[in-house]
C-alpha cells in the first residue's frame, strides 16, 4: 500500500488562474507519504488554493481555471484527480480538510463527526458509534466530550471545535489531510493540543499544512516548500 | 454509492418542477396572448368610433376598451396620488424615528393590513360608502374616489414596507458620513438618505402602480361597472380594463365581444409586464449605488 | 429643533394613520356584523346551509369551500415550488435555473383575473373532458388554477430562505464529499426550515384571500362540495356575490361574519409568521 519511492502526491507543470491573474504557475512537485509536509511563503501567494487543488474544492469559483496533472496515490494506485472518471464525492473522503476557520455544522457534537458516515451510506449504530470516538480519540478530544456528545457542537470552545473539525475529516479514514492554518484562529494552549495531534497523525496519514507560522512549521513539519510568485522554492 | 436512486429522483423532480410550473404559465399567459393577439388593434381600443373623436372626448367609444383603459389611468392615478405621500412617510418614520418597540407592534399592524383579502378592503371601502352615503350626503355612493380610497389602503402596507426596508438597507458609511460633518437629522434625511434610496422606494411605487391596475376585487364592490362611458367625475361610476375582463368572462354576446376580451387581456398583461419591468430596472440600479457607494 | 418635531410628528402621523385603518376595517366588520349576535343567529351561522329564501344564511359551505379549495392549491403547489426552489438553489445545472427564478419573479407581475380568464377558456373544458362529467366549474379547476398563482409566493421565499443558510456549513459539508443532493437534503431544508414554513403559511394566505379565481373557476354553487369535480363557493366569492343584495338584510350582515372569519384566519396567519420568524435578515416583501 506504500506509494513506490514514498510519494504520495505527485504534480506536475500545475497552472491556475483566476479571472486574469495566474495564482500558481508551472508548478511541479512531490509531496511525500506519511508526512508533514508545511506550505509556507508570503499571503495571497496561493497556499491556500493550492490545498483546495487536491481536494478540487476550487471548482465552484467562477473564472477560475487550471492546467497540468495532479496524482495522488489513493487505494494502491496513482489516480489522476482531474480525470473525468474521478467521482468528487468519493475523492473528498479520501482527501480530507480542515479549515482556518472551524465551522462545525449545526447539530451535536456526535452527529458532526457522525455525518461523513451517513453521507457515503453507513448505517450501522455500532459501527458509527465505534468510528466516532476512535476519530474524537485520533483528535484528543474524546476525553472532554465523551458525557456530552448530544450537545451542539456549536458550544465548543474554539479549540475544541477545531479538533471537532478534525475528527470529523478523519472519521472516514482518508490517506491524505488538507490542513489550511489549523491553529490560527486558537490560542496557544489550543495551538499546542493541534500540533501534538498533527504529529501523531502522520503515522497513519499524509498531511499537508498550510502555516504562516515559521515557529509552527520547525517544530511540526517534516518537509517544508515556499510558495512565492506562484512557484516553489524548496526549504 | 448508496442511493444513487434516490439521488437521480430527487434531482428528476426538481427539473419535473421546473418543467411543470413553466407549461403551466406558458400555457395560461401563451393561451391568451396567441388567442387575443389576432384583435390586437385601434379598433379593439376605440370600437366604430375615430380614434381622434374619442381621444379628444368628442364622441363615445361603445365597443372598444378605450374608456376602460381611461378608467383603470384614473383610478391608479388618484389611488396612487392618495397612498404614496402617507406610505412613504410613515416608511421614512418606522425606519428612521419610530423606538423599536413602535417599530415592532406598528410592524404587526402593516403586516395584518398587507394580509388583509383585497373582497375585505373592497367590503370595507363599499361599507364606508354608505356610512357616508345615510350620515353625510345623498350623493356619495360607490364611486371612483371610493375605489381610488380602498385602492389606497391595499398597497399602503406595501409602500411603507419598501420605503422602510430600502432606507434600512443603506450601508453605515453613507448614513455617518453627513452628521460627521454637522449636519441635522433632517438634513440627512433629506439631502443623503431620501436620494441613496429613493431608487428602492420607486420601484416599490412602481409596483403599486401594477398592484391598483390589475385588482378586480376592491373595485368591483367599489364603484366599476361594465358600462359607463369615461371617467366624467370623482363622484361617479366608472369602467376599469380588469373589471371589463371578468364581465366579458362572466357574459359575452357574442365572438367580438369575447375577442375584445382577450385583447383587454392582453393590453393589461402588457400594461403589468411592462411596470414590473420597469420596477426591476430602476431596482437594480439600487444594488449598483449600494454596492459601489455614493453616487 | 422644531422642524425636526414637526416632520416626526407629521410622518408619524402618517404611520399612525395606517394603523388606524388596519383597526378601522376589523371594527367596521365588528360593528356591522353585531346585530347577527344580537338576532342570535350567530350559531346557526356556522352550522346552516345557505338557503336565503328559507331563513337560512348559513355560511358554513362556504367556510368548507375556502378550506378545501385552498387546501388543495397549497397541496398540489408545495412538492412543485419545493423543487422549483431547488433547481434555482443549486440542485440545477446550467442556465435554465436562473432563467426559471427570473420567470417566477415575473409571475408576481401576472394579472390575477387574466390567469382566472385563461382558466375559463383553457383549463375548465380540459377538466370539463377529462372528467367527462360536471360543467368543468369546479374545485379541481380552482385548485389547479390556484396553485399556479401562490406558486411564485413560496418560492420566492424558500429561495431566499436557501440563501440565507450561512455557507460555512455547505463548504464543510462540501470538503466531506456530500453531493448537491445531500447538501440540500442535510443542510439546506434543516437550515431553512423557518424560511419555509414561513413560506407556506404566506401563501396560505393568498390562497384564502384570493377573490377572482374563486368566483370565476369554482362554480360558485353555495352547497357543500361532495367531490372534487363538485362547484363550491369561498367566503371571498360569497362576498362578491352577495353585496348586490339588498344592504339592510340578514343575508348582507353575513357578509361581515364572512369578513370577520377571513380577518381572523389572515391575522391568524400573520402572527404565526412572525413567530416563526423569517430565515432571512433582509425579509423579502411579497408582491401585493
Amino acid at each position: 500500500m506504500s506509494p513506490p519511492g514514498g510519494i504520495k502526491i505527485k504534480v506536475r507543470n500545475l497552472s491556475f488562474a483566476y479571472k486574469e491573474n495566474t495564482v500558481l504557475n508551472d508548478l511541479s512537485m512531490d509531496i511525500a507519504a506519511l508526512a508533514v509536509t508545511a506550505v509556507v511563503g508570503p499571503s495571497g501567494q496561493g497556499k491556500s488554493t493550492l490545498l483546495s487543488i487536491f481536494n478540487r474544492l476550487w471548482e465552484d469559483i467562477a473564472g477560475a481555471h487550471l492546467r497540468g496533472r495532479v496524482h495522488i496515490h489513493l487505494n494502491g494506485d496513482y489516480q489522476d484527480i482531474y480525470h473525468r472518471s474521478c467521482a468528487l464525492p468519493a475523492l473528498r473522503r479520501q482527501v480530507g480538510m480542515v479549515f482556518q476557520i472551524p465551522n462545525p455544522l449545526p447539530m451535536s457534537i456526535y452527529k458532526n463527526v457522525a455525518f461523513p458516515l451517513k453521507l457515503s451510506g453507513v448505517s450501522n449504530k455500532r459501527q458509527k458509534r465505534l468510528a466516532v470516538e476512535r476519530a474524537l480519540k485520533q483528535a484528543f478530544l474524546w476525553d472532554e466530550v465523551q458525557d456530552r456528545l448530544h450537545e451542539d457542537a456549536r458550544h465548543l470552545s474554539g479549540g475544541q471545535q477545531q479538533r471537532l473539525c478534525i475528527a470529523r475529516a478523519l472519521v472516514l479514514k482518508p490517506e491524505v489531510l488538507l490542513l489550511d492554518e489549523p491553529t490560527s484562529s486558537l490560542d496557544a494552549a489550543a495551538t499546542e493540543i493541534v500540533e501534538q495531534l498533527i504529529m501523531r497523525l502522520k503515522k497513519n496519514c499524509t498531511i499537508v499544512m498550510v502555516s504562516h507560522d515559521m515557529a509552527q512549521v520547525e517544530r511540526v513539519a517534516d518537509y517544508g516548500l515556499t510558495l512565492s510568485g506562484g512557484r516553489v522554492v524548496n526549504k | 454509492m448508496a442511493g444513487t436512486l434516490t439521488e437521480k429522483s430527487v434531482v428528476l423532480w426538481a427539473w419535473l418542477s421546473g418543467a411543470v410550473l413553466t407549461i403551466a404559465v406558458g400555457g395560461l399567459v401563451g393561451y391568451v396572448v396567441v388567442k387575443g393577439a389576432g384583435s390586437l388593434s385601434l379598433h379593439l381600443v376605440f370600437g366604430d368610433t375615430a380614434p381622434l373623436d374619442a381621444m379628444l372626448l368628442r364622441r363615445q367609444v361603445f365597443d372598444g376598451i378605450f374608456p376602460a383603459m381611461l378608467g383603470t389611468l384614473a383610478l391608479v392615478g388618484l389611488s396612487i396620488t392618495i397612498a404614496v405621500p402617507i406610505g412613504v412617510a410613515a416608511g421614512i418614520y418606522m425606519a428612521e424615528f419610530a423606538t423599536s418597540r413602535i417599530k415592532a407592534v406598528f410592524g404587526l399592524f402593516f403586516d395584518i393590513l398587507a394580509g388583509i383579502p383585497s373582497i375585505l378592503v373592497g367590503l370595507f371601502g363599499f361599507s364606508v360608502a354608505v356610512f357616508l352615503h345615510h350620515r353625510v350626503s345623498d350623493r356619495i355612493m360607490p364611486c371612483l374616489l371610493i375605489s381610488a380610497l380602498s385602492l389606497a389602503f391595499l398597497v399602503l402596507p406595501y409602500l411603507i414596507r419598501t420605503t422602510q426596508v430600502a432606507l434600512e438597507s443603506l450601508p453605515r458609511q453613507v448614513r455617518i458620513t453627513a452628521p460627521a460633518l454637522g449636519a441635522t437629522r433632517l438634513q440627512t434625511l433629506f439631502w443623503v438618505l431620501l436620494p441613496q434610496s429613493l431608487s428602492g422606494i420607486v420601484s416599490g411605487v412602481i409596483l403599486s402602480i401594477g398592484r391598483c391596475a390589475e385588482d378586480t376585487a376592491v373595485i368591483m364592490l367599489t364603484g366599476v361597472v361594465a358600462t359607463a362611458g369615461v371617467p366624467t367625475s370623482v363622484l361617479a361610476n366608472y369602467e376599469a380594463l380588469p373589471f371589463f375582463i371578468y364581465t366579458i368572462s362572466a357574459q359575452y354576446a357574442d365572438q367580438a365581444e369575447l375577442m375584445r376580451g382577450y385583447g383587454a387581456a392582453i393590453v393589461l398583461l402588457a400594461i403589468c409586464a411592462l411596470l414590473f419591468i420597469l420596477a426591476t430596472l430602476i431596482r437594480h440600479r439600487l444594488a449598483d449605488h449600494l454596492l459601489y457607494g455614493v453616487r | 429643533m422644531f422642524r425636526d418635531q414637526l416632520v416626526k410628528v407629521l410622518f408619524g402621523g402618517a404611520a399612525a394613520f395606517s394603523v388606524a385603518v388596519t383597526l378601522l376595517i376589523f371594527g367596521f366588520m365588528i360593528v356591522l356584523g353585531a346585530p347577527l349576535i344580537k338576532d342570535g343567529a350567530f350559531l346557526a351561522l356556522f352550522t346552516d346551509s345557505w338557503l336565503p329564501g328559507q331563513g337560512q344564511v348559513g355560511i358554513a359551505p362556504m367556510i368548507v369551500g375556502t378550506l378545501v379549495i385552498a387546501g388543495l392549491a397549497l397541496a398540489f403547489s408545495f412538492p412543485v415550488s419545493l423543487g422549483c426552489a431547488a433547481l434555482i438553489s443549486g440542485l440545477g445545472r446550467g442556465p435554465l435555473p436562473a432563467l426559471l427564478n427570473r420567470l417566477v419573479r415575473f409571475m408576481t407581475g401576472i394579472p390575477t383575473v387574466v390567469y382566472g380568464f385563461a382558466g375559463i377558456f383553457l383549463l375548465v373544458p380540459i377538466i370539463r373532458e377529462w372528467a367527462s362529467r360536471g360543467s368543468g366549474l369546479c374545485v379541481l379547476s380552482a385548485a389547479l388554477l390556484l396553485s399556479v398563482l401562490i406558486a411564485p409566493t413560496m418560492i420566492l421565499f424558500f429561495v431566499d430562505a436557501f440563501a440565507a443558510v450561512p455557507r460555512s456549513y455547505l463548504v464543510a459539508a462540501k470538503a466531506l464529499g456530500a453531493t448537491a443532493v445531500q447538501r440540500f437534503v442535510h443542510i439546506m431544508i434543516p437550515g431553512a426550515w423557518r424560511g419555509l414554513t414561513s413560506g407556506v403559511v404566506l401563501a396560505s394566505g393568498r390562497a384564502v384571500g384570493d377573490t377572482l379565481i374563486a368566483l370565476m373557476i369554482a362554480g360558485n354553487a353555495a352547497v357543500l362540495p361532495e367531490s372534487l369535480m363538485d362547484p363550491a363557493r369561498t367566503l371571498t366569492a360569497h362576498i362578491a356575490l352577495v353585496v348586490a343584495a339588498d344592504f339592510d338584510s340578514l343575508e348582507f350582515r353575513t357578509l361581515f361574519a364572512c369578513g370577520i372569519v377571513l380577518y381572523l384566519c389572515t391575522t391568524a396567519m400573520v402572527i404565526l409568521t412572525r413567530r416563526i420568524g423569517s430565515a432571512s435578515e433582509k425579509r423579502q416583501w411579497p408582491a401585493p
